[in-house]
């Protein structure tokens, strides 16, 4: 395994190349040896390997950070665990469901950007699920009598349909469908773009908005294509095509490197009820100072790690990391820190004594010797020093 | 820009108008994202608030595993990006000041971005141009040297002279330099 790492030049372009291998073997199986091909797809197919080939550069790149890399760890560690089988199958339905499919939380932040999130999310899956199927020939129609088509999935036959019944005709119009839910979503969120302040604020145009305007680009070049065939007897059809070809691989190229590769990166999610919070809003850690659950031992641990690993220096005299106390504590902690509030002596973490004569602006009161914590010796020099009373 | 957020703690008067003032921000959806606290409410009623320090590397955006957390160019460090941002908190647990805040129900990470629109444009953030005792202040640099000057000279008159190791005792804490450039 070595050896064959050290023949790359780097282990990015190891996975790059497997995963290339992957897509041809599995084009050369489904389509048994290349016979049912669909050469009028082939710059589709090209392209597609290409957008693989970015999205795992692009995934190992964001698995290398250490975040990343220490949270998808542990899941994994924990996905393998026997003892936590039945939280990990509820974490993983949970977020499947709730996150993925239904995106709740999305439309929790309100019922326009829930529809209009859904119908892009759900229009891109089809029409990708469609035309990565049909590219790489991991399904095809085969007509089996004059009257019947079959689907044939990984060159295993499946089920048939009549070639002019109502399914046949809603497999057909797969793509159409997809693409008028990603015009209708789309527009919704290039309208809530242009015209809402609030996300003006922080929306910058190649991040935000041109994303949008290429899904659009794809959608309308294809739509046009129907009504070229359906409509036009197929006028002007070729060159549509190839504007059409040229839309989906500036889509393909632009994925992995902008706003849309929050997709493959969605599943991550699954690690908060897996790994992290079992019930929403239920902690189990408490804190150090106030003893106030707060979070998870093994988030905090993780946390912990993860600073630690990037040099951050965040630990007290007493050997407590400042992750080890709750938020409100942490403010209270600075607050105490530059007030000059924390207690000389004592228990740091018993009540504070505000009375120690601490300077406050404006009330011309005296320290209190001990609070300048100076050594004996630098306060014995000073004595010939002014004090004013 | 060279503005700077300048806080003291102890002219804080407990008013919560800088709360109320985030809430009416753009883009802040009338959640606060600023803390008005007290010190320790069973010895004294001195509050105290609590803003985002914009850190030049900030542990909230290095414990991100979704890589969410941007600084702008000004030096801003924004919410989490909504759509990356997969609702693990750990950013809440990494920030060595307990800012960022968290909402469960639309899942995504909230926290003080200086109310980039306005600050964007020399505008001072909502908190500071309500304050009514001044404890948030969005001031020049050099007006924040001139203040901390003075905190140091009263102390001078006072009869305490800081000293190499504990001189930063003697001075108000400072944060958010906005940029180093001069523009």
């Amino acid at each position: 395994m070595y050896k064959f790492e050290k023949s790359f030049y780097s282990k990015t372009s190891m996975y790059s190349f497997v995963v290339v291998m992957i897509l041809f073997f599995s084009m050369w199986y489904s389509t048994s040896k290349f016979v049912h091909i669909d050469m009028a797809l082939l710059g589709y197919a090209i392209s597609s390997t290409v957008f693989a080939i970015g999205l795992t550069i692009r995934m190992s790149f964001w698995m290398w950070r250490k975040a990343t890399n220490r949270v998808a760890k542990r899941s994994v560690d924990n996905l393998f665990n026997k003892e936590r089988l039945k939280r990990n199958s509820k974490a993983f339905v949970r977020t499947l469901i709730d996150n993925i499919i239904l995106q709740k939380f999305i439309f929790q932040r309100g019922i326009y950007r829930g529809i209009q999130h859904f119908m892009i999310s759900w229009g891109c899956i089809i029409s990708f699920a469609i035309t990565f199927g049909l590219t790489f020939g991991w399904m095809r129609f085969d007509l089996i009598d004059p009257e019947t088509y079959q689907i044939i999935v990984f060159d295993m036959p499946t089920i048939t349909m009549a070639a002019h019944g109502i399914f046949a005709e809603i497999v057909y119009n797969g793509l159409n469908i997809g693409a008028i839910m990603v015009l209708i979503g789309a527009g919704m969120a290039l309208y809530r773009r242009i015209t809402d302040y609030d996300v003006k604020v922080t929306q910058r145009f190649e991040f935000d908005i041109l994303p949008l305007i290429i899904l659009l680009a794809v959608t309308v070049t294809g739509l046009i294509l129907t009504i070229q065939y359906t409509f036009l007897d197929g006028w002007m059809h070729h060159y549509m095509s190839l504007i059409h070809q040229v839309t989906v691989i500036i889509m393909l190229m632009y994925f992995p490197f902008g706003k849309l590769f929050h997709v493959p990166i969605r599943p991550l999610a699954t690690a908060v009820p897996m790994s992290y919070q079992e019930v929403v809003k239920v902690d189990t850690k408490s804190c150090k100072s106030c003893g106030q659950p707060y979070s998870n031992d093994d988030q905090i641990a993780d946390v912990q790690a993860i600073l630690k690993s990037q040099n951050f220096d965040l630990q007290l005299a007493d050997g407590t990391y400042l992750s080890d106390y709750c938020t409100g504590c942490r403010r209270r902690m600075r607050a105490l820190k530059q007030m000059n509030l924390e207690a000389p002596q004592g228990n740091p973490y018993g009540p504070v004594n505000t009375n120690n004569g601490i300077h406050i602006s404006g009330f011309s009161k005296k320290r209190s010797e001990e609070f300048y914590g100076l050594d004996q010796d630098l306060k014995e020099e000073k004595v010939d020093e002014p004090v004013s009373r | 820009m060279n503005k700077i957020m300048y806080l003291e703690f102890e002219r804080c008067i407990g008013c919560r108008a800088c709360q109320a003032a985030c809430r009416e921000c753009g883009d802040h959806d009338a959640k606060e994202r600023n803390y008005v606290e007290y010190v320790d409410f069973t010895e004294s009623r001195q509050t105290f608030p609590m803003l985002c320090m914009q850190c030049k590397d900030p542990a909230c955006a290095r414990v991100c595993p979704a890589n969410a957390i941007q600084i702008t160019d000004e030096g801003v460090v924004l919410s989490a990006m909504e759509e990356k941002c997969i609702g693990c908190r750990n950013c809440t647990f990494g920030c060595p000041f307990g800012i960022p805040k968290f909402d469960f129900e639309t899942n995504k990470m909230y926290k003080c971005d200086m109310c980039y629109d306005r600050t964007r444009h020399d505008i001072a953030p909502m908190c500071a141009s309500v304050c009514p005792s001044d404890a948030i202040r969005f001031i020049d640099f050099d007006e924040m040297q001139q203040l901390r000057r003075k905190r140091t000279q009263m102390n001078l008159v006072e009869g305490k002279k800081p000293q190499e190791g504990n001189k930063w005792d003697y001075v108000p804490e400072f944060f958010g330099v906005y940029t180093d450039s001069q523009s």
